[in-house]
């Protein structure tokens, strides 16, 4: 009895490990799945590229953080010797070879050893180094902006899809009409004026028409003080990208619209609204979503040009300020999780393509 | 924001200041910081209005009081010093009468990258200046010298404590002295007011505590006034030891039994994340001041709370320090104001800006600005003048150290400067470059300060084109076939300008380059970046220089000599002769002439304790200059203009920005009140 017990069990197991078994394979064997872990595989060696190419392009410029800290000290009357200043260099290991220091960044930030010093007052395996402007951990300080980088960011992105994407599908279903005139002008206009220019005007506007120039983000008036100080960023930083979309969009959807499939369905009576939504938007959409691929990157670095205009403390302008300080672990840091994300981005976004558009197939897929 | 708005106030101040610098006794200070006999003289017209003087205080029978949002529970009484010890803040830094303010309000101020930026509006030093350059003890209750000059006594304030409540006492100087400083886990053990003979590398004073109040600096050669209160790197001698001390290395301090790692752990546990003991040691001790959890003696302390306690951050917040030491002639502790909001900006421009929205309450502008911001402003806002220390604008100097012999023989003569200088229409040059508001001058002390001497001011100001080639062929320079000179040997004249590269030098030389051209001077000019400027300076690879200013002139010797007199491998105008003195002679040009003459002056002048005589010795430094021009300055000394907002009382005009004074310092922010 208990023999035949134990070779059910058995027989059980194995069947459920087969069961596993097929299941991983049928998942594996997928087109999608397949071309996403080979993406994966192709991120490790583009992130090793990229973050070397960032590396060596901060180092570029001449002289290095020790010689921009020794002139910005002599300013304020605080004088640094030539011995003073190799010992500094020295001690943040910038006077090694170029080459080593990168092995070193990047050997730390990807596994920073349990007997190390950093471990052992940090508690993690990640060391993204020294920020030498900021005195602090690079991740904190890259953390204590990307909270507010990424709610101002996600806003207005989603500002741009909202109002966009209705503007583009009314004007490519009122090809020609007065709407679409005014949709395609303030797009152009959107699209031709420099960010910083625009944000230069609302600003004097709103100084002239509040006597508050909106400069910065009003984060001690409560959420009402803070959507009111996200008003001109979002509609600078917001409308370049609305235009955007909205002519690319208009232009895939008369595209859809003319094309036969359409022609068949109105033929055999369905209703417009879902030729539309259903089948020329569906379809329409697929540029756009493909672009979506930068989204996750810019949602970290946000608008630098347009942040330095109009005050805004997030990421890009900080990243300016760390180039021109030659704060390169900072620098690099900043432009390395941009490029991660960038990488990310891009394999979200043909996922998502792959699911609204079951036409795309994949390199070496097709069953 | 010209002269003659000012000369008035300006002339009583340097009339006024030179008896008082002849005057000043630095070993029998006062420990009341009541208003100098000079600076009660300087009180002007428009202040005295409206100002309602402080009634007369009689410390035992001052009550205290505090701000309603004070949160500690302890009486105020226990938390300031014992009554006779409390600093009264009776007068400004003009020695006009402060007005007694009320609690309340925040000030908004500009945020900086620079560590010193927080600094201005609440460092507490060991001495205070007045704008005429008088001083009194201000941390310290008072010190003392002996007459030999070798031992220096300071006296503390009993009963004083540290911003959380422990008290401050001789043992938090002789930590600072042997823990921090000595060992130089501040990074400043050079600072020469502690070292024998002023020297960096000399033998270090003896620090002796007498008892909790009282300490003793003991030297064993004289050691004068110049070179100890009055040095200008010598801001504070003390640290907390009870938060400190656990944050010091074996490695740094011998009497330390912890390690690197352990004091990194330590200070992280304290908020203090910082990947080396170097950055430890001289952020916590040097820039104390901007890092949360420190106590300070300040009147403001950066707030605990996350997001608002990064100076670099876009929004600092620095709360006002409950144990401050100072109170007003009403017995009102200070500061009035509940906290200092320092604002971050991203690009240039904007703090007007935010003035303008009501964002922020001071911000510092250029002359250009003033008028269109005040009329943007309207009521809101009002202007207050800082004259400037440096000699004259729009600077040249030239290499006279340099290996090319023809051009470091033509440098040298003074008819070849007296031709630079007079080729020059400098009423046009100040049109097209600073919109008019500045006065033709030369490099010479502004107006005001301390050596001005109107002669020297309009030495070889008059534009004079044909006289200026007169002296250029006086000079042995020959007009050659293409209208410009060249030397007697037939070799071509060319004298390359060198500049800072976005320093606004370029608009200097492009606007000086065409007087030069018409009277046959045929210059050209090489744009570096700050640190490549200063690396031709330094290795002496460099012909002449151009800018805003060439590193001379100042406040005064006290302030800095090297701007005076050529002792450091540091400024333009005496290039290799500095390096000379700085090496000891292993290094650089020996210095003859009048160069060396400054050299001697400067020697006798660090080895004079009397303020008076060292000030004639001063005047002849400044004679020296006088005659030679070196530096060739084409208008007169820049100021510096703060916009304020109107509500805010107690903010003097008429103050002086100087590095000793500590720049925006001497306005006494912690007297300032909103209404």
């Amino acid at each position: 009895m208990d023999t035949n017990t134990n070779c059910n069990v058995n027989k059980d197991q194995t069947k459920s490990w087969d069961k596993i078994i097929n299941s991983l394979k049928d998942f594996f064997g997928k087109d999608i799945v397949r071309y996403i872990v080979k993406r994966i595989l192709m991120f490790i060696p583009t992130i090793f590229l990229v973050s070397f190419l960032v590396f060596f392009v901060i180092q570029l410029p001449p002289g290095d953080y020790v010689s921009s800290e020794v002139a910005k000290l002599a300013g304020e009357g605080e004088y640094l010797s030539e011995k003073e200043a190799n010992d500094l260099r020295a001690e943040y290991g910038i006077d090694k070879p170029f080459i080593v220091q990168y092995g070193m960044w990047i050997r730390d930030i990807i596994w920073t050893p349990t007997d190390s010093q950093y471990y052992r007052i940090n508690h993690s395996h990640h060391n993204w180094k020294y920020s030498f402007e900021q005195k602090k951990n690079v991740w904190t300080v890259i953390e204590e902006r990307l909270g507010i980088t990424i709610l101002i960011s996600s806003i207005i992105m989603i500002f741009q899809y909202a109002v966009s994407i209705p503007i583009a599908v009314y004007s490519a279903t009122h090809q020609y009409s007065a709407g679409d005139y005014i949709a395609s002008i303030v797009g152009f206009l959107g699209a031709a004026i420099p960010n910083f220019v625009l944000a230069f005007v609302l600003m004097y506007l709103s100084y002239k028409w509040t006597g508050n120039a909106q400069v910065g983000l009003e984060t001690k008036e409560g959420v009402i003080g803070f959507l009111k100080s996200l008003v001109i960023p979002i509609i600078v930083i917001g409308t370049s990208g609305t235009c955007g979309i909205i002519r690319s969009v208009r232009a895939q959807m008369l595209d859809e619209i003319g094309r036969q499939y359409t022609l068949t369905a109105r033929a055999k009576g369905v209703k417009e609204s879902t030729i539309i939504m259903k089948y020329c938007f569906r379809a329409a959409i697929n540029p756009t979503v493909s672009g979506l691929g930068g989204i996750l990157s810019s949602l970290f670095s946000g608008s630098t040009v347009t942040a330095m205009v109009l005050g805004l403390q997030i990421q890009g302008p900080q990243l300016l300020a760390a180039l021109q300080a030659q704060d390169m672990y900072l620098a690099g840091s900043i432009v390395m999780v941009q490029a991660i994300l960038v990488v990310i981005g891009i394999l979200l976004s043909d996922i998502v393509l792959a699911f609204l558009d079951p036409r795309i197939r994949y390199s070496g897929g097709s069953r | 924001m010209k002269k003659k708005l000012l000369s008035l106030l300006l002339a009583a101040t340097m009339v006024v200041s030179l008896a008082a610098c002849g005057g000043s006794t630095s070993n029998t200070p006062s420990a009341e910081p009541t208003p100098t006999k000079a600076a009660a003289k300087n009180t002007p017209a428009a202040q005295a209005t409206n100002t309602p003087t402080p009634t007369p205080v009689s410390v035992q029978e001052m009550k205290f009081s505090q701000a309603p949002t004070v949160k500690s529970t302890a009486k105020v009484e226990d938390r300031l010093p014992v009554k006779t010890d409390v600093f009264i803040e009776q007068v400004d830094a003009n020695g006009n009468p402060l007005e007694i303010g009320v609690y309340g309000g925040n000030l908004n101020l500009l945020g900086g990258s620079s560590g010193w930026n927080t600094s201005r509006a609440m460092l507490e030093t060991i001495i205070h200046y007045n704008t005429d350059g008088s001083y009194y003890p201000n941390v310290i209750k008072s010190y003392s010298v002996s007459s030999d000059y070798k031992v220096w006594t300071f006296k503390l304030r009993e009963g004083m404590r540290w911003s959380d409540g422990e008290p401050f006492t001789a043992d938090d100087i002789v930590f600072w002295y042997e823990a921090v400083h000595k060992t130089n886990f501040d990074t400043k053990a050079d600072w020469t007011a502690l070292r024998e003979n002023d020297e960096k590398n000399g033998d270090f004073a003896v620090l002796t505590k007498v008892n909790d109040y009282e300490v003793t600096w003991t030297f064993q050669n004289p050691k004068y006034p110049a070179s100890f209160i009055e040095n200008g790197d010598f801001k504070w001698c003390w640290a907390p030891e009870h938060y400190l001390k656990d944050l010091i290395p074996h490695s740094v301090w011998a009497e330390s039994t912890l390690s690197d790692e352990e004091v990194l752990i330590k200070a992280k546990e304290k908020g203090l994340d910082f990947e080396k003991v170097k950055d430890l040691g001289k952020q916590t001790t040097y820039y104390f001041w901007n890092w949360p959890g420190i106590p300070t003696l300040n009147s403001y302390v950066i707030s605990t709370e996350a997001g608002l306690n990064n100076y670099k951050g876009a929004t600092c917040e620095y709360l006002r320090n409950e144990y401050f030491w100072k109170v007003d002639a009403n017995g009102q502790q200070l500061p009035y104001v509940d906290k200092l909001v320092y604002t971050m900006t991203t690009a240039e421009g904007q703090e007007i800006l935010l003035f303008l929205s009501g964002k922020l309450d001071v911000i510092g502008v250029t002359m250009d600005k003033i008028s269109s911001t005040l009329a943007d402003a309207g009521d809101s806002a009002d202007l207050r003048t800082f004259s400037g220390s440096g000699w004259g604008t729009c600077q040249i100097t030239f290499n006279y150290t340099s290996t090319d012999k023809n051009l470091a023989d033509l440098f040298a003569k003074s008819a070849f400067r007296q031709a630079m200088s007079i080729s020059v229409d400098r009423n046009e040059v100040s049109g097209l470059l600073y919109d008019n508001f500045l006065d033709p001058g030369q490099a010479c002390p502004s107006i005001g300060n301390f050596g001005y001497d109107e002669e020297w001011s309009k030495k070889w100001t008059e534009y004079d084109p044909a006289a200026a080639k007169k002296l250029l062929e006086s000079c042995g320079l020959v007009m050659g076939k293409d209208g410009y000179y060249d030397f007697a040997d037939g070799t071509d004249l060319l004298i390359t300008f060198y500049y800072v590269a976005d320093s606004g030098d370029d608009k200097t030389y492009t606007v000086l380059k065409n007087y030069w051209s018409k009277v046959g001077i045929r210059t050209d000019a090489r744009e570096f970046t700050r640190e490549a400027y200063d690396q031709k300076i330094d290795n002496n690879d460099w012909v002449a220089s151009c800018g805003p200013t060439t590193s001379i002139g100042g406040l005064g010797l006290n302030d800095r000599p090297a701007p005076f007199v050529p002792i450091a491998e540091a400024a333009e105008w005496y290039g290799e002769y500095g390096t000379y003195y700085q090496y000891s002679g292993e290094k650089g040009v020996k210095p003859t002439g009048d160069f060396q003459k400054l050299v001697d002056l400067y020697n006798e002048w660090k080895a004079t304790p009397d303020r008076s005589k060292k000030d004639e010795i001063a005047l002849k430094i400044y004679d020296i200059h006088k005659e030679n021009l070196w530096s060739i300055a084409y208008l007169e000394g820049i100021g510096s203009y703060k916009l304020i907002n109107s509500k805010i009382h107690n903010f003097p005009d008429n103050l002086v920005s100087a590095d000793l004074y500590q720049y925006d310092n001497i306005a006494h922010f912690w007297t300032f009140f909103i209404k």
